[in-house]
């Protein structure tokens, strides 16, 4: 894809479709060690050893609607061309974490895009999953968690569009402050 | 026409000896997948320098005419066994896109 935060919103959403009610989106943003790292861990439904091997497979999907499913495979393919690697951990009923690495001034690699937009659309689609996002540079750490913006919202919805609105700006201003 | 014939007229190699009718509606240039997901229209011509498995899934998805690989790419031989398996023709060229796509334009395929 086009950028990373649309691989980060896809797999999110395979996330909320296996029953997760907490999801945890880490991203590891380095210079210094050339590397941009992803996890992508929730506590749904989790698979088995043999669905496990088979979500890599471009031809495997949970769907039944479609024939392929491409979500893992293609962020798989695109970190492996950036000298980089997609690990998955999996248990039935523990949950599910993808990790992947990305060597950062690959010149392939597709600039992580808009993660406030991405957050906003998982909150959004998420409606009875809570979600904590860690964005970590060599400049700062920044940290997002819906059980805390909740606290602070005193019963208003999280999914009002204009709370949606001020949490996409929210997290993109704190992102650039610890930009490299 | 059969894929035999369309590969002649193009100059194409044939990368696996599956022979299938080709129907042309269209022709899609394009190498990020996710973006050729969306463009691309059943029976089209792709044209790409990608290589990977992933190539013959998003050809399937889309019920795609065939798959052209130009610019000399090789092509991994699990990419070819799938493409075979699924009756995919897959195509290589040496030539770039552009020039395949004026090979296309004069065969009529607008």
């Amino acid at each position: 894809m086009k950028e990373i935060s649309m691989h980060i919103l896809d797999i999110a959403t395979n996330s909320i479709d296996a029953e997760a009610t907490l999801l945890e989106i880490n991203i590891e943003d380095s210079k210094i060690n050339n590397s941009l790292k992803i996890s992508i861990k929730d506590n749904g439904k989790g698979m088995s050893e043999e669905v496990k091997i088979k979500v890599t497979d471009p031809f495997y999907t949970s769907r039944t609607s479609r024939k392929v499913g491409l979500g893992i495979p293609l962020l798989k393919e695109n970190c492996e061309k950036c000298n980089g690697y997609l690990l998955i951990d999996s248990y039935l009923g523990m949950g599910t974490k993808i990790s992947c690495f990305f060597e950062r001034d690959n010149i392939d690699r597709a600039p992580l895009g808009n993660m406030g937009d991405t957050i906003m659309s998982i909150i959004n689609y998420a409606r009875d999953c809570e979600l904590i996002y860690t964005y970590k540079t060599d400049a700062g750490e920044f940290l997002f968690n819906t059980k805390e913006i909740k606290k602070i919202l005193q019963g208003a919805d999280i999914n009002d569009t204009s709370v949606l609105l001020w949490v996409k700006d929210y997290i993109n201003e704190n992102m650039l402050g610890i930009s490299i | 026409m059969d894929s035999s014939q369309f590969a002649e007229i193009l100059q194409l190699k044939p990368l696996h000896e599956g022979i299938k009718n080709i129907e042309v509606k269209g022709v899609y240039i394009g190498d990020l997948l996710s973006i050729v997901m969306s463009k691309a229209k059943e029976n089209y011509v792709w044209i790409t320098i990608q290589t990977h498995m992933n190539i013959v899934a998003v050809a399937q998805l889309l019920d795609l005419s065939c798959i052209i690989v130009v610019e000399g790419m090789e092509v991994e031989k699990d990419t070819l066994e799938k493409a075979k398996e699924l009756g995919i023709p897959i195509f290589s060229t040496t030539e770039s896109a552009y020039q395949l796509a004026l090979r296309l334009s004069d065969m009529g395929i607008k």
